[in-house]
């Protein structure tokens, strides 16, 4: 249809709105297949699962209303104090080491150093890699008479129980997820550090910094709005550490390995204590809201910012 | 004339050992992520008698292929494929469609209460998965999805962060376009049909990409929601083996290698897709 080429003046203004209006209708049709499923999936089911939190949801009965008791039997429960130490354990190794790997990694492949597809490549093909498959190939190397062992054998030191032993297993699982996740990172920071202007480190060159003041004068605050990205992005992630847990240690020996992603899912739908896993899971939904404001309000201490 | 030599000198000689430093630990790194995978390969073509009599690092020659033969006799391997490329392909598709209609609509079109709705998005992708769980187990329980794959589909097929991601591309499209196919009586769905989309292949082939993989690589939630063993996907289907045969290395490690090799394939056709996401999220800038 064509649109008339000189509109008479007084039909000028409710053309107009009539316009506005269509677009508006436009707007609300394009939102509404994904809005429903956001609705639908997320935004009620957040508050469907605090209400849960506040019953014995079992699935086997009709729930109960019984108020703060699942939060309060958080407290005395032995299992669940273990558990949220083990992830407390799990993050505060594995989110620094990843950060200072992933970060050393990229520098390193920032040096025009030949071969940057290969190394990316390389890096890069366990972040894609199914977390079941992964956790095979390392229950695999990591058995008693498996790789590792092995290697450790012919250089005459007696083998290690990786994943059967509870001292060592969880430093096993916070090992492979580390392993998993240095490629994502990396490429993160990588792109990051391309983005820095040349002239910046050209100027401070003629100004007589060092490699190691450049680093740290002006590469390190350059890159914090990404470190403090990535390192939220961690701690969120090691909250809910599920899946090698489950595949390769299903929470044992003993409890060692039992992390809060795990104990839910065990409270939930091991047992079909659902009102008491709803309630765990809002622990660490606030524990995360708190840590991700905390650094927030913190960012502006050690975070740089252009503006 | 030597002296005024030396500093530039000295200095390729620097970054020449800085680089070969760089190097050598670029090189023992990459050789520890990728052993792991060629250690796998190994085992899954020794013969099963062959695993515990042999010291680790002898390979077997010529190279048993049973265990890729077997697999298929122990597990429905091939059903529990097309399970999983089935619901992959549709939830990569719905989220494409419904992602890039919500991402324009918040990006071009004006309607009241857009920035407040765009907020909640925001908002929701800060909720953890793990609170999600157990109440959308009620809800596909209560929608008769549970044990089918409806249940890993409709919760799947909207994405917020997927609409982030397009909502950030298309904000930066040419506005002139769009005045242009607005002024030739063009709807804003005939737009987005005729002109964003086909003008957008890039970021939608990356988001495909994500929730493809995404799907194919998702263990948790198909864990939780199928009970029927011919509902499986293959990361189920997997994990389900290793139970089974627990020490079957040869048979497990040829699992292992089989569901990955799809997505690895997959990832050296189309590498740039995969590695370039975060970059349309506006994180750099």
């Amino acid at each position: 249809m064509a649109v008339e080429p000189f509109p008479q003046m007084k039909k000028k203004t409710s053309f107009a709105k009539r316009q506005r209006i269509q677009e508006a209708i436009w707007g609300y049709l394009f939102i509404t297949p994904n809005f429903l499923i956001i609705l639908f999936f997320t935004i009620i089911p957040v508050f469907f699962a605090l209400y849960m939190s506040l019953t014995d949801w079992n699935i086997l009965s009709t729930p109960n209303f019984i108020g703060l008791e699942n939060y309060e039997k958080i407290f005395s429960d032995k299992l669940a104090r273990e558990t949220f130490f083990n992830t407390f354990y799990f993050t505060v190794v594995s989110v620094p080491i990843n950060v200072f790997l992933t970060l050393l990694l990229a520098v390193l492949l920032n040096q025009k150093i030949k071969g940057i597809t290969f190394f990316r490549t390389a890096y890069y093909l366990p972040v894609i890699s199914a977390s079941v498959a992964v956790s095979l190939m390392f229950m695999w190397i990591l058995a008693n008479n498996g790789l590792m062992n092995q290697i450790l054998g012919s250089m005459g030191i007696e083998p290690v129980r990786w994943l059967t032993s509870p001292k060592i297993a969880l430093n096993s699982v916070i090992g492979v997820t580390i392993w998993k996740g240095l490629g994502l990172n990396m490429i993160i920071f990588l792109a990051a550090l391309q983005d820095i202007p040349k002239e910046l480190l050209e100027a401070a060159a003629i100004d007589g910094a060092n490699a190691v003041q450049k680093f740290f004068k002006i590469t390190i605050p350059l890159l914090s709005p990404v470190i403090f990205f990535v390192t939220i992005t961690g701690v969120i992630g090691s909250f809910q550490s599920f899946d090698l847990v489950y595949n390769m240690t299903r929470g044992g020996p003993g409890h060692s390995t039992t992390v809060i992603g795990f104990y839910i899912w065990r409270q939930a739908f091991d047992y079909l204590n659902m009102g008491y896993g709803a309630a765990l899971a809002f622990i660490v939904f606030a524990a995360i809201l708190v840590l991700t404001t905390l650094q927030w309000a913190l960012r502006k201490f050690w975070v740089y910012s252009e503006a | 004339m030597s002296k005024k030599n030396n500093p530039t000198k000295n200095d390729s000689v620097l970054t020449k050992s800085v680089q070969a430093i760089a190097v050598t630990i670029l090189v023992f790194g990459a050789i520890t992520m990728i052993i792991p995978f060629i250690w796998s390969v190994i085992t899954s073509l020794k013969s099963a008698e062959n695993i515990f009599s042999h010291s680790a690092f002898w390979i077997q020659f010529p190279p048993d292929f049973s265990a890729y033969k077997q697999i298929w006799e122990r597990i429905p391997l091939l059903l529990y494929a097309g399970n999983t490329l089935k619901v992959a392909l549709i939830v990569s598709i719905g989220q494409l469609a419904t992602s890039s209609l919500a991402g324009y609509a918040f990006a071009r079109l004006k309607f009241p209460g857009r920035d407040k709705l765009f907020f909640v998005y925001i908002a929701t992708m800060m909720i953890p998965g793990m609170v999600l769980l157990i109440p959308n187990f009620i809800v596909m329980k209560n929608l008769g999805a549970i044990n089918t794959h409806w249940a890993l589909i409709l919760s799947a097929v909207g994405s917020a962060f997927g609409t982030f991601l397009m909502r950030q591309f298309f904000l930066s499209f040419p506005s002139e376009l769009e005045d242009a196919a607005k002024l030739d009586g063009c709807n804003p769905f005939m737009f987005y049909w005729h002109i964003l989309l086909p003008n957008s292949k890039p970021i939608l082939t990356t988001l495909g990409l994500m929730a493809f993989q995404g799907i194919w690589n998702d263990f948790q939630w198909p864990l939780i929601v199928l009970n029927d063993p011919s509902k499986r996907t293959l990361q189920l289907g997997l994990s389900y083996l290793m139970s089974e045969y627990y020490t079957d290395w040869t048979l497990l490690m040829a699992g292992a290698i089989i569901t990955l090799l799809p997505i690895i394939i997959l990832f050296f056709a189309v590498q740039k897709y995969f590695v370039q996401s975060f970059k349309f999220t506006g994180l750099k800038g």
